[in-house]
């Protein structure tokens, strides 16, 4: 590939995110509530521990409960998951979005499918499969595919005819047909399907090893607050909400640079 | 008779066979053992469960918990979220002073509630609505704040120069503007606050349609877990279908913009 090499390229969407992120002194809401609470309740206590409470009990888990391996854990579920998901949705979106005759059949097993709140597959799942890291995958993909099917599917059928023609009667081949005709009108579609499906992945990830006590952060969660550590229970909050926009920052990064590749169409 | 027939023709023919067909290759590999699966219930099995959770009254009585806990929850949502969009979006100095705290608490995973509100409250409704609302007030809060950002400043200046009010500024302008707004992040924090509710019922508050699922896996009764899972599916697609439907009797004019959107 010629022109700027792909670090200069992230570096710059990262300059790109950074600016188009609020003012930071709007974070001052939040630190004067988090220095009130110090004030107000500077020791431990059951349900409002002081923030400084929370520090020490991160040592804690960091010594006790082995916290980075475990988010190292739940990261690679999550992005398993998400990858199968982006594979089968990006796929079965095309598919369904090229032929009117898979589309009309599938379309009302779909939208019971996509109805269905996705946290219920983990008992459907732990039924029919047990407790397993194939379960927790299957979960995951069931509640990341439906936001990056629907929006390939509804990408690829909003591709413009004459285009196909045009594809055509230049005698392009196939993978260039899908480079330069399928792929930029897919690729932007399916980055809002992804940047819906993550979040839904987080949760999911999280809950199964909540319900399951598989190796992860939701089962030392869960553990904690069992355990009525509540520093604990606060500072895994803070940690998991730190974990969420990190990886929503990283995605917009990443969203950035491929949008720049393919820019979407009007 | 014409309404019938374009009623007939409306209905999705093939996809309905699909599912029949589906559920017929299902029920024959099962009953002729082509098919093994331990826990897999055939869809007649999941039928008679059906019948069985509603003929005892559970389904009710779960369905009815549930329902209450998600309307309660997603309508304290909407309206938090409305009032902080309104004052947020009319104010550039409040924006400035407070947006990027909801940026960091925006992305946080509605899940991550559960532990500490289960900490707080125990294993009650209180807690359940603590982890639909917080997570379910932000679609409402951003979509409110962006439809009265968006109001053209004119607007503005011409309720000045009729000498309106600041409750008529608020009631005649900025409302009517943020009304798409607010129904797009109305419906996305409906289908939110029903999932963090089946959340919120699996892991703390042991009642209503998530507790029943979890249960009867633990029961291992899987006919019932399916025939709770087909329930739950079909009151997530009556509670869109009647919001849809009363956007569209409340607000004819709003309700093309919201379909625009995709919501």
């Amino acid at each position: 590939m010629t022109g700027p090499t792909l670090t200069t390229r992230v570096a710059k969407q990262l300059r790109v995110v950074r600016a188009s992120l609020p003012p930071a002194r709007g974070l001052l809401p939040l630190i004067l509530l988090l220095g009130i609470w110090q004030l107000v309740q500077s020791g431990p206590s059951p349900y409002f521990p002081a923030p400084s409470q929370w520090w020490t009990a991160t040592g804690n888990l960091l010594n006790r409960e082995h916290l980075v391996a475990a988010f190292g854990a739940t990261t690679l579920t999550f992005l398993k998951g998400l990858a199968l998901a982006i594979v089968f949705g990006t796929l079965l979106g095309v598919l369904i979005g090229v032929s009117k005759l898979a589309a009309r059949a599938l379309d009302p097993v779909l939208e019971f499918m996509r109805a269905i709140p996705p946290p219920v597959t983990v008992p459907v799942a732990a039924l029919l499969i047990g407790y397993n890291g194939i379960m927790k995958l299957t979960v995951i993909v069931l509640a990341a595919l439906w936001p990056i099917l629907l929006n390939t599917t509804s990408a690829v059928r909003q591709i413009d005819p004459l285009l196909i023609d045009v594809a055509r009667s230049f005698r392009l081949s196939t993978t260039e047909r899908i480079r330069r005709i399928i792929l930029p009108a897919v690729v932007p579609a399916l980055l809002i399907g992804i940047r819906i499906a993550i979040p839904l992945a987080i949760v999911i990830t999280l809950l199964v090893e909540m319900l399951t006590s598989l190796p992860g952060v939701g089962a030392i969660m869960i553990r904690s607050q069992r355990n009525f550590q509540s520093s604990e229970v606060y500072a895994l909050l803070v940690l998991v909400g730190l974990f969420g926009f990190v990886v929503n920052d990283l995605f917009a990064v990443i969203e950035g640079v491929i949008m720049r590749r393919w820019p979407p169409r009007r | 008779m014409r309404e019938l027939e374009r009623l007939l023709a409306r209905i999705n023919w093939l996809g309905l066979g699909t599912i029949a067909l589906a559920f017929a290759l299902w029920e024959i590999s099962l009953r002729a053992g082509f098919a093994q699966y331990q826990n897999l219930p055939t869809p007649s099995a999941i039928a008679i469960g059906l019948v069985e959770i509603m003929s005892n009254g559970q389904l009710l009585a779960d369905t009815s918990h549930t329902l209450l806990s998600v309307l309660v929850g997603w309508l304290a949502a909407v309206a938090i979220g409305v009032v902080l969009g309104l004052m947020l979006g009319a104010s550039p100095m409040l924006r400035r002073y407070s947006l990027a705290s909801i940026e960091v608490l925006r992305p946080m995973p509605g899940i991550a509630f559960a532990p500490v509100a289960l900490l707080l409250f125990g294993f009650s409704l209180q807690m359940e609505l603590m982890v639909i609302i917080l997570p379910a007030l932000w679609p409402v809060l951003i979509a409110t704040m962006g439809a009265v950002m968006g109001v053209h400043a004119r607007l503005f200046e011409v309720g000045r120069t009729f000498r309106l009010s600041r409750g008529e500024i608020l009631r005649k302008i900025m409302l009517p503007a943020a009304l798409p707004g607010v129904l797009v992040g109305a419906r996305l924090s409906m289908t939110l606050a029903l999932v963090l509710a089946v959340v919120a019922e699996m892991v703390g508050n042991p009642a209503g349609l998530g507790y029943a699922v979890v249960r009867e896996q633990q029961a291992m009764r899987p006919e019932l877990v399916f025939a709770y899972v087909a329930a739950i599916g079909a009151l997530g697609m009556i509670l869109n279908a009647a919001l849809t439907g009363a956007v569209n009797l409340l607000f004819p004019a709003a309700s093309g913009r919201l379909r625009e959107v995709g919501a």
